[in-house]
C-alpha cells in the first residue's frame, strides 16, 4: 500500500489518482504474517512463465502464427498469481480478454494455452476459441471472455451457483468464492453495474477485481470513468465493500486478497478490488501507445512487480543467482517446448466444425439439414 | 365427413387446464424432480408472476428457488448463465421477450456458444421463457416476436407450442435439455384451454405434428399462427382446398423432413409465420424447400408473416398487421394458381 | 546458428511494412526487448523489437524499404558466434519464417474479340415451366415447348401438363388420368340471360367442377363418340357372390358387383388390346399395363364433382385385391382426397350407377381412353330362358368407344367377351 499513499517527488505520474481514504479500507490493515520463501520463491517462477510466455506470444503473433487479437498481460503478473494464491483450487475464477495470465496462474500447462492460440487441436477448447477465450475444466476456469464486461454477470452466477449447492441442495454453509475479473475500461458498461447490484442484493460471494491499469485501450481512466480517481466508490453504491491494493506486488496482493477473500467466504458476500496495476505493452499488439509517455512507461516499469519481489527475496538471502538462473531456463525451455509442442498439434479435424455446437454430438441438424461431412458417419 | 386428425394421445382424459397451468405444471414438476432446477425473472415470486404462470410456486419452493430478481435483464441473464455454467439448470422467466433485448449479449453470446468456445468443456442448460409476440394492442416495443432474430443464432433451441398440451410436454423437455432453450409463449395464448396429460410429459424437439391432414396444400406454421391456419383450413375446405396443416413446435431443430414429406404429397406450401419476413424461420423453410423439393414445386413457397412494419398499436391496423386467417386464405388460393 | 529477423506482423490486418528508421547498425550488441527499428505498419509506426540477444549482423534492407510479413530483414548473431560468418549465411535458409508470399499476379491481358456463349440461341425464349411440372412432362412425355402455360407470365404448370398428357397420350408412358384437384384458370364467361324468378342465383363453380366442364366438353367435342349396349345374365354371378361374400365376411371382404365387371373387362383386354389403348394423332398407342379406372362421386363436404380411382395391373388382380383397392380408393377419395398417383395412368374406365337405380346410361370417354363401360343395376325382369319365361336378373351394360380406334363389330366382340366372362363367373376365380 505504501507506494499508493506516500506522495513522492520521484514519482510523478500516478495514472490512477489518489483514493483518499479508501486506502484505509478494513481488508487490507489486516495483520500480514511472513510467507514462506518457498511459496514466494513459486510464485517469482509463475511470474516469470507468464511473462516469458507473454513475451513468445509477441513474437509468435509477429510470425504470424498466433491469429486474430492477442492482448499481452506484462506488467500485470502479479495480480493474477497473487489472487489465484489467495483463494482455495475449487474456487471459481473468470476473467475478460486478457486472460493469458489467468490461465497460468491457475494452472493450465502453458502448451495447452500456446497451442489454442495456434488454434490447434491440442489447445485447451481445441483451437476454437483463441487467445480471448481460454477455458480450463480442471482448473475452474470460466473463461477467456471477450465482450468487455459481460463475463461479471456470469462471475456472479457462478458464485450464486456456489451458493446455491452449498445452501440450498446440500444444506450447509457457503463454502466458496468466485473472482470475477474485469479491466478499469469495463467500469462504464451496463452489465457490471446490474451484476453488482443483484451481488448486493442477493448476498453474492464474488469479488470482483478491477485490474485497474489506467487504460481503456488507448483512452485513459481519466477521460472516460466519473471518480475515476475513487472507483470503489461505485461498488459502495451497490452496497459492496470496496478495497484499493497495490496490483505491483504479489505480497500486498496475495494478502489483501486472502482476507478479502476469507471475509466473502464467511459473511457469503461480494467484495470488490481496486487493484492497481499498469500494463507495460499495449492494449493489444496492433498499439503503438501514442497516449502515453515514454517517461510514464519508463517510471513504471521501474516499479516491475517481478523486480520488487527479486529484490524482497534478494534482501532476506531467499535467492541465489544460481537458483535465478536455474529458473530462468527451465521457463524458456518450458515456453520453447510448449510452441514446439503446439507446431507439432494437428489441426483440428475438419468434423470439429460441427463438434460442440449442442451437447449432442453432432446435432441436431435435424434430418436433412445435416452437413454434408458428416452425413452417413456414426455420430456417436 | 370430416378431415381433420387431431393426434391426441390424452382424448380419453377429460381434464382440461389453460396454457399457463400446463407451464406451470411442466416446471413445478421439474422442480420437484431436480433441485438444480430454479425459477427467476420479475415478479415471479411475490406477485404470483405478472401473468399468473409461476403462481403458487413461490409458496412450494420458498425464496430461495423462486427468485424475484429486479428489472434488470442484462444482470440476472447473465448471472443465470453463469449458474448454468456450473451445472444448476435456471429457468429465466422474461416478462417479454421483448424485454430480452437489453440482454441480448449474455443470451446470444454467452449462452448459446459457451460450449463450442470452450471446447466442450462448459455447457449451459438454461430455460429463457416468456411472452413473444404481437396481439394485446401494446404498440411497437412490447410486441417483438424474436424468432426471427434469435434463431439466426447455432447452438441455441427454440421453442414455440401452440396449445396447452405441447406447452407443458415441450417445457418438461426444455428444462431437461442440456443446451440453451429460448422458448416462446404468447400472452394470447395463455388462458387458451386444452386436454394436457398429467404426470411426467415429455414432448421431443425437432418433430413436428401433423394438425389436420390434407391433399392439395402444406401449411407450415410456429406456434399462435398454427390456429390462425387451422381457421383458414376450415375455410378454405369449404371451397374444396384440402390443407395440412403442420405445426413446427420448434424452430431450432427444425422438423424439415416432415415438411418435405407433406409438400412431396401436394406440391404446394405456404410458410406462416409471425416474425418479420426478413431472414426469418418462414424464410429458411422456404429456402430449404428449394433445396430438398425443387422438382416438387408447382408453384414458389408462398409466406404469411407479419407486416413489414412497426408494430401497430389501433386495433383494426393490429388484426391485419398479423398473420390471419384471411392472409393466409388469400396465400393458399394464390400459391394454388386460384387467385 | 544466427537468428533470421523477419519483417513482423504489427497489425491485425498488415500484410506489409515499412522501416522507417534502424535504431541499430551492423556491430551492435543488441538484448531481448531491445528496439531494432520503427516499422510503419497499416494503421501507425511501431517500435519492432528483437527477442534474441546478439549482435546486429546483417541488415538486410534499407530505411524506407517496405516488404511483405514474413520476409528476412536482419541477421542476428547469437550465443557468442561470430558475427562476420553470420552475415554470410543464408537468410532464407536460416529463416524459420514462412517464405514471403509470392508476388501478386501480373493481369493478364487478353486482346482480340471475346465471343460470349449465348446461354439461349433461340432469342432467349426460354419455356417458363414448374419445377414439377417439368418433372411430370418428362415422366408423362409431354413436350413442354407446345404448351402455352395457364400460370402467371405463360408459367406451364402442373395442371398443363396434366390436361396436356391427357389431350395429346404422347410418348410411350402410361396416359394420364383426369386430374381432379386442381383447377384450370377459368375461361371468359359468356354473358347468360338470367330467367328471373324466386330460386334465381349463381352459384360459384369450385376449380374441380372447371377442370371436370374442361375436359368432358374436350372429349365430346374431339372424339367421335358412339355406343353400343348389351345385356347380361346375372343369376349364376349373383349366386356365386353370395357364397364367395358369405366365406369371406369374417376377413371383412365384401365383394361387389362391380367389382366383378372390373374383372371382367380387365381380364377381355388380352383378347382384345385395342380396348386399352389411346389415339395418338398418328398412331395408335397400346399401353402395356391394364389400369382400370373407375369414376368415384364426392360427398358435398369435399366439394362435391367426381374423381377416378385408378385399379393397377386389375389383369393381374383377383377379385378380392379389386375389392380391397376399390374400396381403399373410395374411403380415400372422400376422405383424404386422392393424390396424382392414385389418379393418373387409368387405360380404361367404368362408370357404374347401379346403386342408384339407373337401368342404362351412357358415359363420355375419359381421354385418353378409347373406350368407358357404363353400367345399370341387375334388375329382376320376365326372361325367356330354355323357351321359358321365367324370373331372371339382368344387368345393361353400354360402351362409349373412340371410332378412330375402335369400330362398332370390335365393339360387340368385346361385349360378347365380358359377358361370357360374367355369366361364367367360376372363370373370373382362376
Amino acid at each position: 500500500m505504501s507506494m499508493l499513499s506516500e506522495p513522492s517527488t520521484s514519482r510523478p505520474f500516478d495514472v490512477h489518482g489518489s483514493p483518499g481514504e479508501r486506502t484505509l479500507a478494513p481488508a487490507a490493515t489486516g495483520r500480514r504474517d511472513p510467507v514462506d520463501p518457498a511459496l514466494c520463491r513459486q510464485w517469482l517462477r509463475d511470474m516469470l512463465l507468464i511473462r516469458e510466455f507473454e513475451n513468445r506470444c509477441m513474437q509468435q503473433y509477429q510470425d504470424k502464427k498466433i491469429g486474430g487479437f492477442c492482448h499481452i498481460y506484462i506488467g500485470q503478473e502479479a495480480v493474477a498469481v497473487g489472487c489465484t494464491a489467495a483463494v482455495r483450487p475449487n474456487d471459481p475464477i473468470v476473467t475478460a480478454y486478457r486472460d493469458h495470465g489467468h490461465a497460468l496462474a491457475r494452472g493450465m500447462a502453458a502448451r495447452h494455452c500456446m497451442a489454442e492460440m495456434f488454434g490447434k487441436i491440442g489447445g485447451c477448447a481445441k483451437g476454437k476459441g483463441g487467445s480471448m477465450h481460454m477455458f480450463d475444466r480442471e482448473h475452474h476456469l470460466y473463461g477467456g471472455h471477450g465482450i468487455v464486461g459481460a463475463q461479471i454477470p456470469l462471475g456472479v452466477g457462478l458464485a450464486f451457483a456456489c451458493k446455491y449447492m452449498d445452501e440450498v441442495i446440500d444444506g450447509r454453509p457457503n463454502s466458496r468464492v468466485a473472482l470475477a475479473f474485469l479491466g478499469d475500461g469495463a467500469l462504464n458498461q451496463g452489465a457490471i453495474h446490474e451484476a453488482m447490484n443483484l451481488a448486493g442484493l442477493f448476498d453474492i460471494p464474488c469479488v470482483i477485481i478491477c485490474e485497474n491499469n489506467g487504460y481503456s485501450m488507448g483512452t485513459s481512466i481519466h477521460r472516460g470513468t466519473t471518480m475515476g480517481h475513487d472507483i470503489i466508490s461505485k461498488a459502495i453504491g451497490y452496497g459492496i465493500d470496496g478495497y484499493v491494493v497495490d496490483g505491483m506486488d504479489v505480497l500486498s496482493v496475495y494478502h489483501d486478497m486472502s482476507a478479502i477473500v476469507e471475509k466473502c467466504r464467511r459473511e457469503s458476500r461480494p467484495a470488490f478490488v481496486d487493484m492497481r496495476c499498469y500494463r507495460f505493452k499495449g492494449h493489444s499488439m496492433s498499439d503503438p501507445r501514442k497516449y502515453r509517455t515514454t517517461e510514464e512507461e519508463l517510471q513504471y516499469a521501474s516499479d516491475d512487480p517481478i523486480g520488487r519481489l527479486k529484490l524482497h527475496l534478494e534482501e532476506r538471502g531467499e535467492l541465489s543467482d544460481a537458483v535465478l538462473k536455474d529458473m530462468q531456463r527451465e521457463i524458456r525451455d518450458e515456453v520453447r517446448e510448449s510452441i514446439a509442442w503446439s507446431e507439432a498439434s494437428p489441426e483440428p479435424p475438419m468434423t470439429e466444425l460441427y463438434h460442440d455446437v449442442f451437447v449432442e454430438p453432432h446435432g441436431p441438424y435435424n434430418g436433412t439439414s445435416l452437413p454434408k461431412m458428416l452425413q452417413g458417419k456414426d455420430l456417436r | 365427413m370430416s378431415t381433420v386428425t387431431v393426434i391426441d394421445p390424452t382424448m380419453s382424459a377429460t381434464r382440461e387446464i389453460e396454457f399457463r397451468d400446463a407451464l406451470r405444471e411442466a416446471m413445478t414438476q421439474e422442480m420437484r424432480r431436480d433441485p438444480r432446477v430454479f425459477l427467476l425473472g420479475e415478479e415471479v415470486a411475490q406477485y404470483n408472476g405478472a401473468y399468473k404462470v409461476s403462481k403458487g410456486m413461490l409458496d412450494e419452493f420458498g425464496p430461495r428457488r423462486i427468485i424475484d430478481t429486479p428489472i434488470s435483464e442484462s444482470g440476472f441473464a447473465g448471472m443465470a448463465i453463469g449458474a448454468a455454467m456450473m451445472g444448476l439448470r435456471p429457468i429465466v422467466e422474461f416478462m417479454s421477450w421483448s424485454f430480452s433485448l437489453v440482454a441480448a449479449d449474455p443470451i446470444l453470446n454467452n449462452a448459446p456458444k459457451m460450449l463450442y468456445m470452450s471446447g466442450g468443456q462448459f455447457g449451459c442448460p438454461i430455460v429463457f421463457r416468456g411472452n413473444d409476440g404481437a396481439g394485446g394492442q401494446l404498440g411497437s416495443t412490447h410486441s417483438w416476436c424474436v424468432e426471427g432474430l434469435f434463431s439466426n443464432v447455432p447452438g441455441l433451441k427454440m421453442v414455440i407450442p401452440s396449445c396447452p398440451e405441447d406447452a407443458k410436454g415441450l417445457m418438461t423437455t426444455a428444462i431437461r435439455d442440456d443446451d440453451p432453450v429460448f422458448f416462446l409463449e404468447s400472452e394470447r395464448m395463455l388462458g387458451m384451454k386444452g386436454h394436457v396429460p398429467e404426470g411426467d410429459y415429455l414432448v421431443p424437439f425437432g418433430q413436428a405434428k401433423v394438425r389436420r391432414e390434407g391433399t392439395d396444400c402444406t401449411l407450415v406454421s410456429f406456434g399462435r399462427p398454427v390456429n390462425f391456419c387451422l381457421d383458414a383450413a376450415a375455410e378454405l375446405a369449404k371451397e374444396g382446398i384440402s390443407c395440412e396443416v403442420l405445426d413446427m413446435r420448434t424452430i431450432r431443430p427444425l422438423d424439415i423432413d416432415s415438411i418435405v414429406r407433406s409438400v412431396r404429397k401436394t406440391n404446394y406450401c405456404v410458410v406462416v409465420d409471425q416474425s418479420w419476413s426478413f431472414g426469418s424461420p418462414g424464410s429458411e423453410v422456404a429456402s430449404q424447400l428449394h433445396q430438398h423439393c425443387f422438382d416438387d414445386l408447382d408453384n414458389f413457397v408462398h409466406r404469411v408473416h407479419s407486416a413489414d412494419v412497426p408494430t401497430p398499436y389501433a386495433f383494426n391496423l393490429e388484426q391485419e398487421y398479423l398473420p390471419n386467417a384471411r392472409r393466409i386464405c388469400e396465400a393458399v388460393r394464390s400459391c394454388l394458381y386460384r387467385a | 546458428m544466427p537468428t533470421t529477423v523477419t519483417m513482423p506482423r504489427l497489425s491485425d490486418t498488415m500484410e506489409a511494412g515499412t522501416v522507417i528508421k534502424w535504431h541499430v547498425k551492423e556491430g551492435d550488441t543488441v538484448a531481448s526487448g531491445d528496439v531494432l527499428a520503427d516499422v510503419e505498419t497499416d494503421k501507425a509506426t511501431m517500435e519492432m523489437q528483437t527477442y534474441d540477444d546478439g549482435v546486429v549482423a546483417k541488415l538486410l534492407i534499407g530505411a524506407g524499404d517496405r516488404v511483405a510479413i514474413g520476409t528476412p530483414i536482419a541477421v542476428i548473431a547469437v550465443d557468442g558466434e561470430d558475427a562476420s560468418s553470420a552475415s554470410g549465411a543464408n537468410p532464407a535458409a536460416a529463416s524459420s519464417a514462412p517464405a514471403a508470399p509470392a508476388p501478386a499476379e501480373t493481369p493478364v491481358v487478353v486482346t482480340g474479340t471475346v465471343v460470349m456463349p449465348s446461354a439461349h440461341a433461340d432469342n432467349g425464349a426460354r419455356a417458363r415451366i414448374s419445377p414439377v411440372a417439368r418433372r411430370m412432362a418428362e415422366e408423362l412425355g409431354v413436350d413442354i415447348n407446345s404448351l402455352r402455360g395457364s400460370g402467371p407470365g405463360g408459367r406451364v404448370i402442373k395442371r398443363d401438363i396434366e390436361s396436356a398428357a391427357a389431350r395429346t397420350s404422347g410418348g410411350t408412358a402410361p396416359a394420364s388420368m383426369m386430374p381432379v384437384v386442381a383447377a384450370s384458370a377459368p375461361a371468359a364467361a359468356p354473358s347468360l340471360p338470367v330467367v328471373a324468378g324466386p330460386g334465381a342465383r349463381e352459384v360459384a363453380v369450385s376449380g374441380m367442377r372447371q377442370t371436370i366442364a374442361r375436359r368432358l366438353v374436350e372429349s365430346k367435342s374431339t372424339i367421335p363418340h358412339y355406343q353400343v349396349s348389351m345385356r347380361f345374365n346375372m343369376d349364376p354371378l349373383l349366386e356365386l357372390r353370395k357364397m364367395l361374400n358369405a366365406q369371406l365376411e369374417p376377413q371383412g371382404v365384401k365383394l361387389s358387383v362391380n367389382d366383378f365387371i372390373v374383372r371382367s373387362c380387365a381380364l377381355a383386354m388380352a383378347q382384345h388390346p385395342y380396348f386399352n389403348a389411346s389415339w395418338a394423332g398418328d398412331r395408335i398407342i397400346i399401353h402395356g399395363e391394364v389400369n382400370v379406372g373407375v369414376a368415384v362421386s364426392l360427398p358435398a363436404e369435399r366439394g362435391g364433382g367426381l374423381v377416378v380411382a385408378v385399379i393397377r395391373n386389375a389383369d393381374q388382380k383377383g377379385l378380392r385385391q379389386i375389392s380391397l383397392d376399390t374400396r381403399a380408393l373410395a374411403e380415400k377419395a372422400r376422405t383424404r382426397g386422392l393424390g396424382p398417383e392414385d389418379m393418373m395412368g387409368a387405360t380404361f374406365t367404368i362408370s357404374n350407377l347401379g346403386m342408384y337405380g339407373v337401368d342404362n346410361f351412357t358415359a363420355i370417354i375419359n381421354p385418353p381412353n378409347s373406350a368407358i363401360l357404363a353400367c345399370g343395376a341387375a334388375v329382376e325382369r320376365p326372361v325367356v330362358r330354355g323357351g321359358q319365361l321365367c324370373v331372371g336378373t339382368e344387368l345393361d351394360a353400354t360402351l362409349s368407344l373412340d371410332h378412330r380406334v375402335i369400330d362398332g363389330a370390335m365393339a360387340a366382340e368385346y361385349l360378347t367377351t365380358v359377358r361370357h366372362n360374367l355369366e361364367n363367373p367360376a372363370t373370373l376365380l382362376v
